[in-house]
């Protein structure tokens, strides 16, 4: 953390001497000793306010009774916290409370789990001397998510300093004045927010309640399970409450998991995807070319005798595999020994190729690990962040509040580099706190960086022990950027000169200093070489191997990293290892007392490929849906046509498990056990929740069976005994604790890399891209220049940049069957630029037809500030019609298929 | 949209405060004297002219009883009901005018003449009860002061009873 202090101050509470950091407040130092101050408005993420007056106690030579919320210890401190004086306070403060506040606790959601229940259970009579009439307040309408019933707030306004202080999202307005206060939004309007959840998790009271489980429940009635989020890297600790089989509610307790209790609206309004009525009940089979019902023993004897024949036939290379990262370690693990010891083939690969893969063989390349050197700690305890490519309020939320919180609480300086710009919305955008933004074309994040590391070799700033270690690295990284002049820089990135030094001196000067790179770059040409240039300017800065400082790629899934970790990648056994590293595969050998198959893999790209050549004869899909992930281009469609088996495990019926020969029904995160590691490399508890649904079952589990019948048993108890293998190849593996150790960069590695590694693709990689091309960093400057363009652009329409990304509400399509989150986004709009929304003439709503040489599709308008003049954005979650325009490039190094941007035409209609 | 109307006035009211949120008052009575409430669009223009997001504006006009929400009369009738002027009668006062004008606190008469409203301490509790009619006071008021006030203000467009003119305090040792 920035801030830890080694003084201590001794005090003394209700008689019991006690010491703790100087600095503590009263009432957090009484709770560490088990003395629960009541409070209402205080709570440990925000800052005091002493708004409430509930928590006053009595200091020994204080004239008056003091907010224990606001006061910090002092030496020698004497507190009483229950003495008659207190008492008669807390009781004055209830009683002016419960002159307003209803008594409708039986039909109140928080009914049971209530701060004021409890406190006035403790400490009210039962009478109260006020004769005057409640205070009333008309019931509005607040949101489809959100629910207020004013006339119960206490006026506490803890939701809106979180939206505020944590959230960065002001959404919320204490409207009016005294007694009258209440939790508006803006004027009448509907709430339009983040939709966090956190103002109903912080509510002490049942004023702000959620609409998803309105009357459902009484809080004892529920089960908990708590498990990890699924919809994205973060791995935010979750608690499932359940009633039967019926997902009531989530939340998390403050002070849980990797996220400190906090979550964003797919953790908390997206879990009812899980118990969709879509949800496949039995295994299908497809009979007469239908898929029909079967039972689990023809499936699996179908898939097995299948197998075993086309095996014979075709040998092992003719099958391949595609697992999804929403899996757990444990799916993946049995997944990938299923593929490499019962068929025989190392042809598999995951999700984690859409992108993640590149940073993690930008971290093996250089630093040796596959891990982040660096946890959320770190970000929160950086002096200085680096965002490269990422949205990531939108992509990653809780890594975001951890930036948040850097910038906002500890004063972290925020360097951004992305497409989107500082503009005040409905969610927050993390280029508001920007020291010093960069808003470039998402395709030239890259030149950005390169403009950076000349600001360092250039501006004297590169690391004195460095130049010493490796001269012939610095030299070379120096020539290949003095070729490229200034000018040239600033006219590709629109960023001055000036401004680069500053934010390279800032970055240079920091002592903490963490860089987060994320989808925009990951997911785009070149991230590969820009994730590696990110860490050359870590290992320049002399950084890489301080504590506190690294390269932090951020994972989508929420199991990217596990299946890196799992070995369910192409070039990777688990471990990871090379999939060539001749000790770890004698290690796995004999572990598993098999040989390994001696073929190399085959990434998602090559298997469809090699699909579409009629090469690959049988396809096992766990949970991935290429087709509804690649754009048209990419004819992933013509290749699963091809295939002569096709199976897919699945939660619903994809696009992909349509064109299936068996669709086995899979469970969800929530009906399982297993573990999942977020982008930080947390392994991390998933418990099930809820029965599986109808006749699904875990994913490992089928595979299990299916080897049984395969002849080739690999089985298991449970999940547990899984982890158990996984251990003895990963020593530690999963261990929980509070925090992950980090792994520290393997010098050998870095040595190697600073010695000749570099040199492959030094000159590639210190390119600029998309010079010369069209440009949205430079404004038309003359007005005149400007009309002349804007008059040829209405013509025949605008030339755009589309992006199809992540939004908020929704992650990938499995979100799109959570109908809390359907209520907040429920089809896809294009965001558009309100000057670039002129010039066309459209407003919010209006239709508009994008066609490029691909092909064309219509949608409605958005008018969105922080989208960037030239750009649109469109969300991957209801791309059906987008990806037809995309194109599709393949990395060179890492098979990663680029496909989320593409040059447009748009039209008003 | 004031952006383009009260440029230079913006501009100034910006320049008079080292943190940008701190003009949100000033600009707000600049939206109020230009619609005579403070409209949507304003509210919304103000958030984007100090970025900040409109529910802070929101609520800021909420708290203060000076900014309107919705369009008032000719007269703005503005009730002090703190506790001073409540000790010696507003409620008196206001029951008396609610009587007169035929409408409640928030309300405004159908000729569009007066709109009543109730208000926090107008800082002069020594001459209670008091109210504030737009920028006048009127101090000690009694049931037939106040018959007299409206008359004078339906005949005249305002009154001999108002208090003041007012003479703005001089700085200590400006003159002499």
């Amino acid at each position: 953390m920035a801030t830890t202090t080694t003084e201590t101050v001794r005090l003394t509470i209700d008689g019991v001497p006690v010491t703790v950091p100087k600095g503590t407040l009263v009432i957090e130092a009484a709770r560490q000793m088990g003395v629960m101050i009541p409070h209402f408005c205080y709570h440990p993420k925000l800052k005091p306010d002493a708004n409430c007056r509930m928590c006053l106690v009595e200091i020994e030579r204080m004239p008056k009774l003091q907010t224990s919320c606001s006061t910090p210890v002092a030496e020698g401190m004497v507190v009483h916290t229950a003495t008659t004086v207190v008492n008669e306070a807390h009781k004055s403060v209830l009683e002016f409370i419960l002159a307003n506040h209803p008594l409708d606790c039986p039909v109140c959601d928080q009914g049971g789990r209530c701060d004021l229940q409890d406190f006035s259970h403790e400490y009210t009579p039962t009478t109260s001397r006020f004769l005057e009439v409640k205070r009333v307040f008309p019931k509005e309408y607040f949101s489809a998510l959100i629910e207020t019933q004013m006339n119960r707030c206490v006026q506490c306004l803890r939701c809106v300093r979180y939206c505020d202080e944590v959230m960065d999202v002001k959404a919320l307005a204490p409207s009016g004045r005294g007694t009258m206060t209440e939790i508006k939004h803006f004027t009448t309007h509907q709430l339009d927010c983040e939709f966090c959840g956190g103002c109903v998790q912080i509510c002490p009271v049942g004023a702000i309640t959620s609409r998803l489980d309105l009357y459902e429940f009484r809080p004892w009635m529920l089960k908990r399970a708590d498990t990890v989020c699924t919809y994205c890297g973060d791995g935010c600790h979750i608690t499932i409450q359940t009633k039967g089989n019926d997902l009531i509610e989530v939340n998390s307790a403050h002070g849980a998991g990797r996220n400190n209790g906090d979550l964003c609206a797919r953790g908390f309004f997206g879990y009812h995807a899980t118990t969709h009525p879509d949800r496949l009940q039995s295994p299908l089979l497809r009979r007469n070319g239908e898929l029909v019902p079967a039972t689990w023993e023809e499936a699996l004897e179908f898939v097995a005798e299948t197998c075993i024949a086309l095996k014979l036939k075709h040998g092992p290379d003719a099958f391949a595999g595609l697992i999804a990262s929403r899996c757990t370690n444990e799916d993946l693990y049995v997944f990938q020994k299923f593929m490499r010891l019962v068929i025989g083939t190392n042809r598999i690969d995951g999700s984690a190729r859409y992108g993640h893969i590149n940073g993690v063989r930008a971290l093996r390349r250089v630093q040796g690990t596959h891990r982040w050197t660096v946890a959320f700690e770190d970000i929160v305890g950086a002096e200085v962040l680096l965002l490269v490519g990422t949205n990531i309020t939108e992509t990653n939320p809780i890594t975001g509040l951890k930036v948040k919180e850097a910038v906002k609480k500890y004063n972290a300086t925020l360097l951004t580099i992305e497409a989107l710009v500082p503009a005040i919305g409905t969610i927050s955008n993390i280029a508001n706190l920007s020291a010093h933004h960069f808003s470039v074309h998402p395709e030239r994040f890259g030149n950005v960086v390169l403009g950076l590391i000349k600001a360092v070799v250039e501006g004297g700033l590169v690391a004195q022990t460095l130049t010493q270690r490796a001269p012939a690295y610095v030299e070379a990284i120096s020539q290949t950027l003095r070729a490229i002049p200034w000018e040239t820089l600033e006219s590709v990135t629109g960023a001055t000169s000036q401004a680069l030094m500053e934010a390279a001196r800032a970055f240079v000067a920091a002592r903490r200093a963490v860089v987060l790179v994320g989808q925009g770059v990951l997911r785009t040409p070149g991230g590969f070489g820009v994730a590696t240039n990110l860490l050359d300017l870590l290992l320049l800065t002399g950084k890489h191997d301080r504590p506190g400082c690294g390269l932090a790629p951020l994972a989508e899934e929420n199991n990217d990293q596990g299946a890196v970790e799992m070995g369910a990648l192409a070039e990777f056994l688990p471990g990871p290892s090379d999939l060539d590293d001749r000790a770890a595969r004698e290690r796995l050998a004999g572990l598993w007392k098999e040989e390994l198959p001696q073929r190399p893999g085959a990434t998602l790209m090559q298997i469809l490929g090699d699909a579409r050549a009629g090469n690959v004869k049988a396809l096992f899909v766990v949970g991935e849906n290429p087709i509804g992930s690649l754009p048209r281009a990419a004819q992933a469609k013509e290749a699963l046509e091809r295939l002569e088996l096709l199976v897919c495990q699945e939660l619903f019926l994809t696009d992909t498990a349509r064109l299936a020969h068996v669709v086995l029904p899979a469970c969800s995160y929530a009906e399982k056990d297993g573990t999942f590691t977020n982008t930080e490399g947390h392994v991390q508890a998933v418990r099930h929740a809820i029965d599986p649904i109808g006749e699904s079952r875990p994913d490992w589990e089928i595979l299990s069976a299916l080897s049984v019948l395969m002849g080739y048993p690999i089985e298991y108890g449970d999940a547990k005994e899984i982890l158990k293998e996984i251990r003895n190849l990963i020593p530690g593996y999963g261990l929980l604790g509070p925090a992950p150790a980090t792994p520290r960069s393997d010098e050998a590695v870095v040595e190697r890399y600073l010695r000749e590694g570099y040199a492959e693709d030094v000159g590639a990689r210190y390119q600029l891209t998309g010079a010369g091309s069209f440009d949205m960093a430079q404004p038309a400057t003359s007005s005149a220049e400007s009309d002349r363009r804007d008059a040829g652009k209405v013509k025949d329409g605008l030339q755009l940049t589309l992006v199809v990304g992540q939004t908020l509400f929704h992650s990938g399509k499995l979100s799109t069957r959570a109908k809390g989150l359907m209520e907040v986004q429920n089809a896809g709009s294009l965001g558009l630029n309100p000057s670039d929304a002129d010039r066309i003439g459209v407003t919010d709503g209006d239709r508009v037809r994008l066609v490029n040489q691909a092909g064309e599709m219509t949608t409605s308008v958005r008018r969105l500030d922080r989208v960037p003049e030239g750009m649109a954005v469109f969300p991957e979650h209801f791309d059906e019609e987008a990806r037809r325009l995309l194109t599709v490039s393949v990395d060179p190094v890492t098979q990663v298929p680029y496909c989320k941007s593409a040059k447009v035409r748009i039209e008003r209609l | 949209m004031l952006r383009e109307k009260y440029k230079d006035e913006i501009e100034q009211i910006l320049s008079r405060y080292p943190v940008r949120r701190s003009a949100l008052l000033p600009l707000l009575w600049l939206a109020q004297t230009e619609e005579e409430y403070v409209t949507e669009a304003a509210m919304k223009e103000i958030a984007g002219i100090l970025r900040i997001t409109p529910p802070q504006v929101y609520e800021v006009v909420t708290f203060y009883t000076m900014f309107n929400l919705r369009p008032v009369g000719k007269f703005h009738i503005q009730v002090c009901k703190s506790l001073m002027c409540g000790l010696v009668g507003s409620d008196v006062l206001l029951g008396w005018l609610q009587a007169r004008l035929g409408i409640s606190p928030g309300q405004t008469t159908p000729d569009r003449l007066f709109t009543l409203s109730t208000v926090e301490c107008l800082a002069s509790c020594g001459t209670g009860p008091m109210m504030q009619i737009n920028d006048e006071y009127y101090e000690r008021v009694t049931e037939e002061r106040v018959d007299r006030i409206l008359a004078d203000l339906k005949r005249d467009g305002t009154s001999p009873l108002k208090s003041g003119p007012f003479i703005l305090p001089q700085l200590a040792g400006s003159e002499k």
